[in-house]
């Protein structure tokens, strides 16, 4: 229920950067993930919003104002952890309602409102369960609504579907964001996986390294994204090595790429004669018959997954591209003809990786 | 079969060691208790069951025994005040300053019991270091007389039984996840809420074998009230061990031994019930 404001975030462990320089904003309402490989520096981030560790330098600010020296018992923040952390020797009731203990409110109102809670994540009957007595998707459940129960100004989630299993991780995930949206809380969601992250997020940032690689809508992230990590960690993507010819319009560059010219758009500005990166995702690229495609290539695999068969061509330039195949579409051996959707191409700065 | 028979093998151990070394001696003792007293002999014939009428009635073993186990106690309560810091920053420390923490609070334990109170009675003389130094520092002006007084046996007791008391408490404490004290500071709770909330209750498996044994060891503690506490007030154990190798008197030493040992039992079920609860809920 709160906008937020990271500024120039840092944190160092010994010689370790932890953080370098993150910004990021939330704007009332938003769900916001950091999404990157371990060791990224999402998590430390999330402990830094919760106040568990205080940043060298850098700045926090919600609704406008700094909560750096507010102690995180103050902050007004729900938690959920990763692995759940719950009160083993509370029941189901006294985890949720501990929360309330710290604020006012009477004892009728507060057996009101965890009870609300506990029906929203659709956990009634369980009221009177120890922790070790749920099951790992009942516990989240309770992480959760403990988090929620206090109305929180924001909410931090740690990885909270990391210990589930894959059927699960679906459910808990949409009563997260249905929750979240229902109540508009300003949430924050730490993830490794791309794929839950797009799911779930009003904006991502791809963390690499401690910095924010990019920082924008899941749609921008996927199609657009801003260099060669970022394309890789959210999805299938096959790159091809490209020389800029010239800029035709606004965003829109030709460049020899995999032995062909081609019109795509891309994140200029670029120089004529620049290398760079086009990023051509598996569904952009198709094979076909009569000779059309703009690339040339072998077949050099073929896996046959039912409903797809997955491919890998060789370009003359010897790139190996990925790409979906009607089954029985192909097989190994053969010159073929790829074409490249240019539309859903995208062109990127060679980023030293 | 095969299994059954190693089962019950690797448990022969254990049952002959508790046979022979709790059992028989406990069932000796409480025979022991109901024979007839013959001065100049260990024991005289035929059995009696006067020596408790003898111990019920006679006000000063009562009264022994209600100072030993009131003592015993104040001991306990003590040594989990003292201990339980100890006990928090053992579990946090981690590497060498945990291995250097582990050695000063086993460091009582290394010193034989004789030598560990001479060394008390050596420091705390009228013109030992403790007096000395105190006296030269101007703090006092006049030697303190503590040598034979409760305060030094209670002190001196709750010194070597520290060790039992952080030990447990230690392990207890790093055996909670860190996450859930996080999580209650983010649900809004100081740290005074969150030690009171979560970390006592959650220690208590530490917390309860820890009171019990300093309680079980206090009522017990012979050598070191003998020594340092000097004839000024009566303990149980002293009673024991006059009655048995002063007077002599076997039967009625093993009666206050049975009196002693099921006091502290009754009080230990008692604890043990009363906290039922409350381990149940925190038990891993």
């Amino acid at each position: 229920m709160s906008s937020v404001e990271i500024s120039a975030l840092s944190k160092r462990y010994g010689p370790a950067v932890a953080l370098d320089g993150v910004d990021l904003t939330a704007k009332q309402g938003e769900l916001v993930s950091l999404l990157g490989p371990s060791g990224c520096g999402k998590t430390t981030a999330l402990r830094c919003i919760a106040g568990f560790i205080d940043p060298d330098g850098g700045d926090i600010k919600a609704d406008g104002a700094s909560i750096l020296a507010t102690p995180s018992a103050k902050r007004d923040f729900g938690v959920v952890f990763q692995n759940y952390a719950l009160f083993p020797h509370l029941t189901v009731t006294e985890n949720v309602g501990y929360g309330l203990l710290f604020r006012k409110c009477t004892r009728d109102e507060r057996a009101r409102r965890v009870c609300e809670v506990l029906d929203q994540v659709q956990l009634g009957g369980l009221e009177h369960r120890l922790p070790r007595e749920l099951s790992g998707g009942q516990q989240q459940r309770v992480a959760l609504a403990r988090a929620l129960v206090i109305q929180p100004r924001l909410l931090l989630l740690d990885e909270p579907l990391a210990n589930l299993d894959a059927r699960l991780r679906d459910d808990v995930r949409w009563l997260i964001r249905d929750v979240q949206q229902a109540s508009r809380t300003t949430a924050f969601y730490v993830t490794h996986d791309q794929a839950e992250a797009m799911a779930i997020s009003d904006k991502i940032a791809v963390m690499k390294n401690g910095k924010v690689a990019q920082f924008a809508s899941p749609r921008e992230i996927y199609q657009r994204p801003a260099e060669r990590y970022v394309a890789s960690f959210t999805g299938e993507a096959n790159f091809l090595a490209a020389v800029v010819e010239r800029e035709l319009g606004t965003g829109l560059f030709r460049v020899q790429a995999g032995g062909a010219t081609l019109d795509v758009r891309g994140a200029g500005p670029f120089a004529p004669r620049q290398r760079a990166v086009l990023l051509a995702r598996p569904e952009n690229l198709a094979i076909v018959h009569d000779g059309t495609g703009q690339l040339t290539g072998r077949i050099t695999k073929s896996v046959f997954l039912g409903a797809v068969q997955h491919c890998e061509v060789t370009l003359p330039d010897g790139t190996c591209v990925r790409l979906g195949v009607r089954p029985n579409g192909a097989s190994p051996g053969g010159q073929v003809s790829v074409r490249l959707d240019a539309e859903d191409a995208w062109l990127m700065p060679e980023v030293a990786a | 079969m095969k299994r059954r028979r190693l089962r019950l093998a690797l448990v022969l151990p254990a049952v002959v060691l508790l046979g022979v070394f709790l059992i028989l001696p406990y069932a000796e003792m409480v025979t022991m208790s109901f024979r007839a007293s013959q001065p100049g002999m260990m024991y005289g014939q035929g059995y009696t069951s006067g020596h408790y009428q003898t111990v019920m009635t006679g006000g000063h073993y009562l009264e022994a025994l209600v100072r030993s186990l009131s003592m015993a106690l104040v001991i306990t309560t003590i040594c989990l005040v003292v201990s339980y810091p100890i006990a928090w920053h053992m579990s946090r420390a981690r590497d060498r300053k945990a291995l250097l923490l582990y050695a000063c609070v086993a460091s009582p334990l290394m010193i034989g019991v004789l030598i560990r109170n001479f060394g008390w009675m050596v420091m705390i003389n009228v013109d030992g270091p403790l007096n000395r130094a105190l006296l030269s520092l101007g703090v006092i002006d006049r030697p303190l007389r503590l040598l034979f007084t409760q305060g030094l046996v209670v002190l001196a007791l709750v010194h070597v039984f520290t060790p039992f008391m952080v030990l447990p408490i230690n392990n207890a404490l790093r055996n909670i996840n860190p996450a859930v004290l996080e999580a209650s500071r983010s649900l809004g709770a100081g740290r005074l809420a969150t030690f009171w909330k979560v970390i006592l209750p959650l220690s208590f498996p530490g917390v309860q074998p820890g009171l019990i044994l300093v309680f079980v060891l206090a009522t017990a503690a012979y050598v070191t009230p003998a020594l340092l506490g000097g004839q000024m007030v009566t303990l149980m154990p002293t009673l024991v061990v006059q009655t048995l190798v002063g007077t002599f008197d076997w039967p009625l030493g093993a009666t206050l031994a049975v009196m002693m040992a099921t006091a502290a039992l009754v009080a230990v079920i008692l604890f043990s019930l009363a906290t039922h609860r409350l381990m149940e809920r925190v038990r891993a």
